[in-house]
């Protein structure tokens, strides 16, 4: 997946047509990679989740996803979106195993039932993120992780190729964002998906990321977890970042970790970055 | 009118066979609608645009009075003639509703789902009700005052049987089949659409299409409903078996069946009496859809209890 140069301004009334939500965007994804898209609120993040997702035009610069213009890729069913999760209508009286099938028969013909090689597809995919136990329950019923886990399930039922999450972890606790970080780490190695994961939250990218894009309208840095310094977050987040992840210490190759008394472990996987938000977070707006 | 004021009973309606040919097309009419609005209303509801209803059915006012001032200018000569003529047909009266209650659907929509980003330019949904709604009001008795020929409000508002004839009947039928096979067609993308608005479009739904295509499926819904049961009470239809339905159950396939059962015996049940005391068949329907949706929770138990 590839941007080249992309400039993108929202026009109309509720844009600034002087001040581009996106400016001059150039970066890779490899594939099989798991790229993190931080930023703060209007930042960009989503606009470039929408951008890359075909869902909104008139941009400047090239984007390409597998080497195709992004509504082809939505298209062929290359990329899979997971939402965030409190937008969909959870009274409608569908059972998981209804919502999972919505992802992998949503395009096909009128007269066309699912053939065994959907089943299967639908199936895998509640297998994966083990909510095949569920698959008679409604949707109403589930609890926010449950429900999380249905929503990656209809992604993955359609086959993609590249993972989309929209702020995957908000209102899941720490410990449920862990939880999901090593979902999505087994879901890579089981997949070999392409992932894009974004986010305002430091934990969720830190912990599930190979390579970590921070965005604030311009692409500020493209690293590694480990490049993530306070330095970097705060130029990116124009606020002091203590205020906004924590208590955040700065070992001798200034690398950002971030103490938190009642979860001082450090995950392995992240040995470099472990934030945690403090129960004491300032709840004012983030910059 | 004058049969109902005669006050005949359903056992007279029905061995006389004069009277059960006037019944016939008012029971084919009654049944189809039922079939016609049950599987929108669980949409309407699910979806929370019930008010929706209420805005649409309403416009049927706007429609009246240009209906009314139409009908007049055929006295005016020259093409005018088949204009007023149009206007003063049956079909013509419920032509020009239907794209009364189009326009302010589409009205409605427009308002309320403004494009890219210009959030700050759309309106709530019930504030673009409100304006549709008392605007199409207004417009339809400014309207009919204006015409040479003010037509009696109380058929149209709360449906009258001696009006339904085969015409009607013919048209329910269509609109059923026409209703029936574009949810069939759009059953998947309007599912996805109306569960899960926000991501249906990275899943390659048209967003905009299935909104235009709901309105115009309830717009229909509501003018052929309107000869039988009226303006009012059409919206009763649109939401009353969904409510219903989902007190009953909490799966999707039931869900419909249930809605289709609930509407059909609403009917039966308003339209039997209507006939036996006398009533105007909206509200007799409006009436018998509201008990089987305040008894539903019984029912349910009562079901619950014995699986």
């Amino acid at each position: 997946m590839s941007y080249r140069g992309v400039t993108f301004t929202y026009r109309g009334p509720g844009g600034d047509a002087d001040r581009p939500a996106l400016e001059n965007i150039t970066l890779d994804v490899r594939e099989g990679e798991r790229l993190g898209v931080l930023g703060p609120n209007g930042g960009g993040k989503s606009t470039l989740l929408k951008l890359t997702l075909g869902l909104l035009s008139g941009h400047s610069g090239e984007i390409r996803v597998f080497g195709l213009p992004p509504e082809q890729a939505r298209r062929r069913r290359l990329v899979g979106y997971v939402p965030q999760r409190n937008e969909a209508e959870l009274r409608f009286p569908l059972s998981v195993r209804q919502v999972v099938t919505m992802g992998a028969t949503v395009g096909m013909m009128p007269w066309s039932v699912p053939s065994a090689q959907h089943c299967q597809a639908i199936d895998e995919a509640m297998r994966a993120v083990g909510v095949d136990i569920l698959a008679t329950r409604p949707i109403g019923d589930l609890s926010g992780g449950q429900l999380q886990r249905v929503m990656i399930a209809r992604a993955l039922a359609s086959r993609p190729r590249i993972l989309v999450l929209d702020e995957p972890t908000v209102g899941v606790d720490p410990a449920g964002q862990q939880q999901f970080a090593e979902l999505l780490g087994t879901l890579h190695a089981r997949f070999g998906l392409t992932m894009i994961i974004v986010s305002h939250d430091l934990r969720t990218i830190a912990a599930g990321c190979d390579r970590v894009a921070c965005l604030s309208r311009t692409l500020h840095s493209h690293t590694g977890p480990e490049g993530l310094t306070p330095r970097v977050l705060a130029e990116v987040f124009r606020h002091d970042v203590a205020a906004i992840f924590g208590d955040i210490h700065v070992d001798a190759h200034a690398a950002a970790t971030c103490h938190d008394p009642s979860h001082s472990h450090s995950s392995p996987a992240t040995p470099v970055v472990t934030p945690t938000i403090s129960a004491t977070r300032p709840g004012g707006p983030r910059a | 009118m004058t049969l109902l004021a005669e006050g005949l009973r359903i056992q007279e309606w029905l061995s006389d066979p004069a009277l059960a040919e006037m019944l016939r097309p008012v029971v084919i009419t009654g049944l189809a609608i039922a079939v016609l609005c049950a599987p929108l209303s669980l949409l309407v509801v699910l979806k929370r645009l019930a008010f929706i209803g209420q805005g649409i059915s309403h416009a049927a006012f706007g429609g009246w009075g240009v209906a009314s001032i139409l009908a007049g200018a055929s006295a005016s000569g020259g093409v005018l003639v088949y204009v007023g003529d149009f206007a003063a047909s049956t079909r013509g009266q419920l032509a020009i509703v239907f794209a009364l209650c189009l326009l302010a659907a589409l009205i409605i929509s427009w308002l309320t789902h403004s494009k890219g980003s210009a959030k700050s330019r759309s309106l709530e949904p019930d504030t673009a009700i409100g304006v549709v709604l008392v605007a199409s009001m207004a417009l339809g008795a400014v309207l009919n005052r204006l015409a040479a020929n003010p037509r009696p409000w109380e058929s149209f508002l709360f449906g009258s049987i001696a009006e339904c004839g085969p015409e009607d009947a013919y048209v329910a039928l269509i609109a059923v089949g026409a209703v029936l096979l574009v949810l069939l067609v759009a059953r998947r993308g309007l599912t996805f659409w109306a569960f899960d608005e926000p991501a249906s479009r990275a899943f390659g739904v048209n967003g905009r299409l299935m909104s235009a295509l709901l309105m115009v499926l309830l717009a229909l819904a509501t003018v052929v409903s309107m000869r039988l049961v009226g303006v009012v009470p059409a919206t009763a239809l649109l939401v009353l078996p969904g409510a219903t339905a989902l007190r009953l159950t909490r799966r999707w396939g039931p869900a419909i069946a249930w809605s289709i059962v609930v509407a059909l015996l609403g009917v039966i049940l308003g339209l039997f009496a209507s006939l036996e005391l006398d009533l105007l068949p909206g509200s007799s329907i409006v009436l018998a859809l509201t008990v089987l949706f305040a008894i539903a929770p019984l029912v349910a138990r009562v079901t619950k209890a014995r699986a």
